[in-house]
């Protein structure tokens, strides 16, 4: 005869098995955990590019001269900005926001030209149209630098050969160019698998309950544990599955760089689809029926991962109270931990504190699930 | 005591002995139903008891309460001796629930197989059992066949199957054969008379008064409640009111006649006929009544369903 634990190995492979059953013969499981998330990642990562590209520019160029020329010409040469023609004064720029026909005009007034020469400080007007906040920000800073290196260039150009006293090397480190996919692809990745891993697992409590096989699998021996560890082993498995394959998708398609190692990268996403796979039990077993648990999960696991996590915003810039709830969100450290060891080559010597914080929070929701799953049928 | 028992080829008193289910002022309510409404009643080791009622009367509920798979408002179920929802007591039971409960997605061999793992069984010890029962129950040729494309009477045979493997002391089965073709109806009774003579202990529940004729006991379930309960000779024979089919006359207009009687305990159409129920002694003043409309009183012998209509009619009266 075996042991208990034997015999529980036994009902937990059992569980397992069947699970492993019901997923290979459901291809809407399969899509929605390998085809979804590709298909999202890819269109997400191309759609949701923050990086300056062709913004059209307005010129209204009332001066007319050699240095106004010049100024323009350093705005638009690197093609970030690109002009779409003149316009004769402010007002017309106003009229083009409108028309959607530029999002950003220059005004160089009358009189620039003489006022350089005349080393006056010169006014030079940017009108940004503010409707899209986070494209007028990226345009502000980015006409700000240009306008910077060009008011620098005239000054050397003045003084002669003279190195100005100060000067600001910046160096930007992991993501030179500042793309943006860099940035978002690790924080897609983090919410895709907390999307489906969440919904995969609320769906099969809710399921046993809804096809009435809950009653058959109390009235044996098979205990709770045993039913939600032999739920989250298939899952956990597909769940790496699809980690491995947004990763790789992240790597060819968007040119992610690799630079940790793939043992710290699999351990911090094993440790958060447990914790992400456990919060789609504790789901599923409190709703009992597949529609409110396909909400719930979605809900609890959607709007957190997408707002909470820095995956898009970032989470110095929340107010406190936002900050204080993002850190109960697993996608958070995931994003944080995937940023690492993708982009910084960080290693969980670094990233401790990230897989301490989702093994918390796996172990909890798991014990929750467990505990609020009553062995009762009413 | 050992030595006795042994002489007689019995086995030794396990730790819960006593009846093998036991329900005691078992209650319940749901919201504003009351599915359970002190219910009590006994089946001894070995018997095949019938629980017999009509929808609603909470037979479900009551299976449900000695599977252990409710909390109980009031009162105590106890199987083999031990609290009903005792662990211990799981290795030891099967049920084979009323609705489906088995995987669709699985094969017949497949659900099997899951059970097995599930009670443990050794792979040798399954293969064994699940050969037999696949001939008993005759679906041998369906081992690959998904559930969800099993006929009604070979899906309820699957699930007796599976809840079978484990070979259990105790069966409880919440209505088999709802559902099921009058052959396979036939078998699934033969079956369950085959394991009782093996020494298994059976609780059915069955709306058919049929098939109440073919328990050991039954106990007639009304509202949460047993009505009365015996061996069905002795039921019938028992019965003090008295049967007859109702012949001729306008349909309506007996009808009307029937429902204004008060010792009219039960009336049901029978084909063309009404079948009635009649208060002992009463039936010569009811044929007065009924002659004017050209309806006339034929005895016929009483059965099972008269004498349970009767009595729910009594109660709820």
């Amino acid at each position: 005869m075996k042991g208990r634990i034997g015999r529980s190995l036994v009902r937990i492979y059992a569980m397992a098995a069947k699970e492993g059953r019901h997923i290979v013969r459901d291809p809407r499981t399969l899509y929605m955990s390998l085809g979804m998330p590709v298909l999202l990642l890819f269109l997400f990562g191309y759609g949701v590019a923050f990086d300056i590209d062709r913004i059209p520019l307005a010129v209204v160029d009332q001066d007319r001269t050699e240095s106004s020329r010049a100024l323009v010409h350093a705005l638009t040469a690197s093609r970030e900005l690109v002009s779409v023609g003149e316009l004769p004064d402010p007002a017309a720029a106003l009229g083009a926001f409108r028309k959607e026909r530029a999002v950003a005009a220059l005004v160089v007034e009358k009189g620039y030209e003489r006022a350089l020469l005349a080393r006056e400080v010169v006014p030079v007007q940017l009108l940004v149209d503010g409707a899209d906040a986070l494209v007028a920000n990226q345009l502000l800073a980015k006409a700000d630098a240009l306008v910077r290196a060009e008011s620098q260039r005239l000054a050397t150009a003045e003084v002669g050969e003279r190195t100005p006293p100060v000067r600001v090397k910046v160096w930007t480190r992991y993501n030179p160019d500042g793309r943006s996919a860099f940035y978002m692809v690790p924080g897609l990745a983090a919410y895709l698998l907390a999307i489906t891993a969440v919904l995969l697992t609320a769906l099969t409590i809710a399921g046993e309950w809804e096809r009435g096989s809950m009653e058959q699998l109390f009235a044996s021996p098979i205990g709770r544990l045993e039913i939600v560890l032999g739920k989250l082993l298939p899952y956990l498995g597909l769940g790496l599955l699809e980690f491995l394959l947004v990763v790789a998708f992240g790597m060819t398609a968007f040119d992610l760089p690799m630079r940790g190692s793939g043992f710290a990268l699999a351990t911090l996403g094993l440790v958060f689809l447990l914790g992400m796979l456990g919060q789609g039990l504790l789901v599923s077993v409190i709703a009992k029926n597949q529609t409110v648990a396909t909400q719930a999960g979605t809900m609890s696991s959607l709007l957190p991962s997408l707002l909470l996590s820095g995956m898009i915003f970032p989470i110095e810039n929340m107010p406190v109270v936002l900050q204080q709830i993002s850190r109960v969100i697993p996608a958070r450290y995931l994003v944080h931990g995937l940023r690492g060891v993708l982009l910084k080559g960080n290693g969980l010597d670094v990233l401790w504190p990230d897989l301490v914080a989702l093994a918390v929070f796996a172990v909890v929701v798991i014990g929750l699930a467990t505990a609020r799953f009553q062995r009762r049928l009413a | 005591m050992q030595e006795l028992h042994a002489a007689r080829g019995e086995a030794a008193p396990e730790a819960g002995a006593g009846p093998a289910l036991s329900a005691r002022g078992l209650s319940r309510r749901f919201g504003e139903v009351t599915a359970l409404d002190g219910l009590s009643f006994e089946v001894g080791r070995g018997e095949l008891y019938g629980l017999v009622g009509p929808d609603g009367a909470g037979k479900t509920t009551a299976i449900r309460a000695l599977a252990g798979l409710i909390r109980l408002d009031g009162g105590e179920a106890r199987v083999l001796g031990l609290a009903a929802d005792d662990h211990a007591v799981r290795e030891r039971v099967g049920l084979m629930p009323q609705q489906f409960s088995l995987y669709r997605d699985l094969s017949v061999g497949e659900n099997l197989r899951f059970f097995s793992r599930v009670f443990v069984l050794p792979r040798e010890v399954y293969r064994r059992r699940a050969e037999r029962l696949l001939e008993i129950t005759r679906l041998a040729p369906f081992l690959d066949r998904r559930a969800d494309a099993l006929s009604g009477g070979m899906y309820k045979k699957l699930a007796l199957a599976c809840a079978l493997l484990h070979e259990p002391e105790v069966l409880l089965l919440d209505e088999p054969t709802n559902g099921v073709d009058p052959v396979s109806r036939r078998e699934l009774w033969a079956l369950l008379h085959e394991f009782v003579h093996g020494g298994m202990t059976v609780l059915v529940s069955t709306p058919y008064m049929d098939e109440a004729e073919r328990c050991g006991r039954v106990g007639l379930m009304n509202r949460g409640r047993l009505l009365l309960e015996g061996a069905p000779p002795a039921l019938i024979a028992g019965f003090r009111d008295e049967a007859y089919e109702v012949r001729g006359g306008e349909r309506d207009r007996v009808e009307a006649e029937l429902a204004r009687t008060p010792a009219v305990r039960a009336a049901s159409p029978a084909g063309e006929r009404l079948r009635i129920v009649v208060a002992r002694g009463a039936s010569a003043e009811l044929a007065r009544a009924l002659a004017p409309l050209g309806a006339t009183l034929a005895p016929v012998t009483p059965d099972f369903e008269d004498l349970f209509l009767s009595r729910i009619r009594e109660e709820e009266a």
